[in-house]
């Protein structure tokens, strides 16, 4: 391989060919990060036991309604790593079951868990790993430098910012997940610390930063123009520094900012239907996004329920969803539509009436300041190898990039 | 386009489709709501229709109510452009007749239902448990059709041409002909508000789209067009009242319809298909509409692969 084959994202494991199963296990964290669009979090919403094996024994079941060639568990909070005594169990008995019954996931499941990475180092966390290591993705969610990191992410009651205690845990997550991604998430109050964030977090070894404005409308005049400002830093600190080749960021992608077809390219954005979420009652979501703990305005969306098991017809709507009918003429005609994402969960929280069917659009100008730094991006690394004569191994070696967004 | 405004005169006026009318208590739109209903349909070139209790209305309604075009849906034959009827019994009439009744009625009693076909120039049969249906009930409704579609092969035979909506209309149609509601029509109910259609309205007042003072105000108004609807508009069921209430209570959605009210339309086109089939072997029988094409499924969602 050449040393100049550029690094982009990787792509999910068995992405596309897998089904996406969630337990809400905690609707507790230690944290209050101010960005978070869990709006009722609570300490008491605590998954049981008879609920999650309940909700395994319907899954696997029925295994003709989950004919995708693998699955991914996911856990998720709150804060799961709360929850570790339980999880354990949850992937005993999974492991177990899906042995037992001789399901067609045995040999393909991975455990997944995105986590505020506080625990990470706790012994009961820590034999967790050892025990399910060729199974499991974690994902630690690091914001960048200190400042910006502690500006979001602080403790509960104190406000405290959670910096430390996460940095001192990452040699360790990087140690047993080389390949590992963080996860950013940029709101209004964080975009002048985007650069700076991004190389902070190379620094410390995480070769993959998944990155994404938030979908909510919080974006305040002028906020598109330092978004632009501070990606057009970025980009520069990437090319400039070499790290192109070996570090990815979800935000420059070649496939970012072109028209898109009516028809070829017409699919709906996110897989909220195509995944299951299951919360401490044991209802069934779409997506974690329309469980009550999630939405602001809109009452939850429940797709059944453990003992009932899950109600087709109100998957309908989000398996025949496609990205014209929900988007407005203006998004349809868009010169710079392609990577412009939507979250369905929010769209609906957003929207005038109770439909997954109207998109939100708040991320409008972001996503244009995006293309143009991006656009940059491109332009300004092309000729660099070009330059260098690398350009034609650039493009034989390139990877098919795969956005990230929820 | 808004065509048609649909006004409910009384709390208890008669449900003429899928819904219930809870209401038991009488009351009375106001006479000035039924003026200001009336004008507003005037200035917006809809086509009045009442919708009746089963009691007789005061002179002065009268009087307001003839003061525009329109047509009246009515529990009772007596003066009625529609004849709306709430069980199988026998009938002679020179009205259409709208038959609202459940599953089990109208399998035990398909002879009584070809009877009261004969006793009228129209009749519509409307299923109140349309998201009831189960794979049982879906072969025993096959061949409930297919008696019927030879009971009306033998009238077309005689000579006469009789309507059954669920095995002629698909004949007659060559596009889509949906119920409407929200999109070619709205519902003013007593209370001076508009709704999507009767069934919104007693299922919760809260939920209107305006009132005659403001004006309507449909949200997302685009959902209630066909084009808008990703497995209708991909349909031929064209018979199919594409039932917006339906679609909302089952799926959450006024734009999807459910599993059981695509089957039950399909099992419906499909009997339709076969019986076009059969009347055209005893002769031509309407050459201007295409043969209804055999297809494999039952619901379009199952195929949406290939749309
Ligand atoms: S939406 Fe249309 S078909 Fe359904 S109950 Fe209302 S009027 Fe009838
Ligand atoms: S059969 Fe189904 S898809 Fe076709 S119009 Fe009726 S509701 Fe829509």
């Amino acid at each position: 391989m050449s040393d100049y084959t550029i690094r982009e994202q990787s792509n999910t494991w068995q992405e596309g060919a897998s089904k996406n199963i969630t337990f809400i296990v905690t609707k507790d964290c230690q944290l209050a990060c101010k960005y978070c669009y869990l709006v009722g979090k609570n300490a008491k919403e605590r998954m049981p036991w008879s609920v999650a094996k309940e909700a395994i024994d319907y899954i696997l079941g029925h295994e003709g309604d989950f004919r995708e060639e693998a699955v991914i568990w996911d856990f998720i909070g709150g804060e799961p790593f709360l929850e570790i005594d339980l999880i354990d169990k949850i992937c005993d008995y999974l492991k177990n079951e899906m042995f037992r019954r001789n399901h067609h996931w045995f040999n393909s499941y991975r455990f997944s868990f995105s986590t505020n990475g506080i625990n990470y180092h706790e012994e009961k966390v820590q034999r967790y790993i050892e025990k399910n290591r060729n199974h499991l993705s974690i994902g630690v969610t690091i914001d960048g430098t200190e400042l910006k990191h502690d500006l979001n992410r602080v403790y509960k009651h104190s406000e405290r910012g959670s910096y430390k205690d996460v940095a001192r845990n990452i040699p360790l997550w990087l140690q047993q997940f080389p390949n590992a991604a963080t996860k950013v998430t940029i709101s209004s109050a964080d975009i002048p610390y985007i650069k700076e964030s991004v190389l902070h977090l190379y620094s410390l070894g995480i070769h993959e930063v998944n990155i994404n404005c938030v979908f909510e409308d919080v974006w305040n005049e002028g906020d598109d123009k330092l978004f632009e400002e501070q990606l057009m830093q970025l980009a520069d600190g990437i090319i400039d520094g070499g790290y192109y080749t070996d570090y990815a960021c979800s935000f420059f992608s070649e496939y970012l900012g072109k028209p898109l077809d009516i028809e070829r390219e017409n699919q709906n954005w996110c897989g909220a239907g195509k995944m299951l979420s299951i919360d401490a009652a044991g209802n069934f979501y779409p997506c974690t996004r329309f469980a009550a703990y999630s939405l602001r305005s809109k009452k939850p969306v429940i797709i059944g329920n453990i003992h009932d098991g899950i109600d087709k017809n109100k998957l309908r709507p989000f398996l025949t969803l496609d990205r014209t009918t929900q988007s407005p003429q203006e998004c349809i005609d868009c010169e710079v539509a392609s990577g412009c994402a939507w979250c369905q969960g929010e769209n609906y929280d957003a929207a005038d009436t109770n439909t997954i069917y109207q998109r939100a659009t708040a991320i409008c100008k972001m996503h244009k300041a995006r293309v143009r730094a991006n656009n940059y991006y491109w332009n300004k690394l092309y000729r660099k190898l070009e330059l260098e004569g690398q350009r034609e191994e650039f493009e034989k070696n390139k990877k098919k990039s795969n956005d990230v967004i929820c | 386009m808004l065509q048609y405004l649909i006004i409910l005169l009384d709390e208890t006026s008669t449900s003429f489709c899928h819904y219930e009318a809870p209401k038991k208590e009488r009351k009375l739109i106001s006479l000035d709501t039924l003026r200001q209903g009336i004008r507003f349909g005037m200035m917006e070139n809809l086509m009045i229709q009442y919708v009746y209790p089963d009691y007789e209305l005061p002179d002065e309604y009268k009087e307001v109510i003839e003061s525009i075009d329109h047509s009246k849906i009515k529990p009772m034959a007596e003066d009625a452009d529609v004849l709306v009827m709430n069980k199988i019994e026998a009938v002679q009439t020179d009205i259409p007749v709208v038959l609202r009744i459940g599953k089990q009625e109208l399998f035990a009693h398909q002879k009584e239902v070809v009877a009261m076909l004969k006793g009228a120039p129209r009749l519509n049969v409307v299923l109140t448990d349309v998201e009831t249906f189960t794979d049982e009930d879906f072969d025993a409704y096959k061949k409930v059709l297919a008696a019927l579609s030879a009971e009306v092969e033998k009238l077309y035979v005689e000579g006469k041409s009789p309507q059954l909506n669920l095995l002629t209309d698909r004949m007659m149609l060559s596009q889509m002909n949906n119920c409407g509601a929200g999109d070619t029509s709205i519902t003013l109910a007593p209370n001076g508000k508009f709704y999507v259609c009767p069934a919104f309205y007693y299922d919760d007042e809260a939920d209107s789209i305006g009132d005659l003072e403001q004006g309507l105000d449909i949200k997302n108004k685009q959902l209630y067009k066909l084009s808008y609807a990703p497995i209708c508009r991909h349909c031929d069921a064209w018979q199919c009242k594409r039932c917006i209430w339906l679609n909302r209570k089952t799926t959450l959605e006024v734009n999807t319809p459910s599993h059981e009210q695509c089957v039950v339309a399909h099992l419906e086109r499909n009997a339709s298909r076969e019986l076009q089939h059969n009347i055209r072997k005893h002769g031509t029988f309407l050459p201007e509409h295409e043969e209804i094409k055999e297809i494999d499924y039952l619901d379009p969602f199952d195929v949406r692969e290939d749309w």
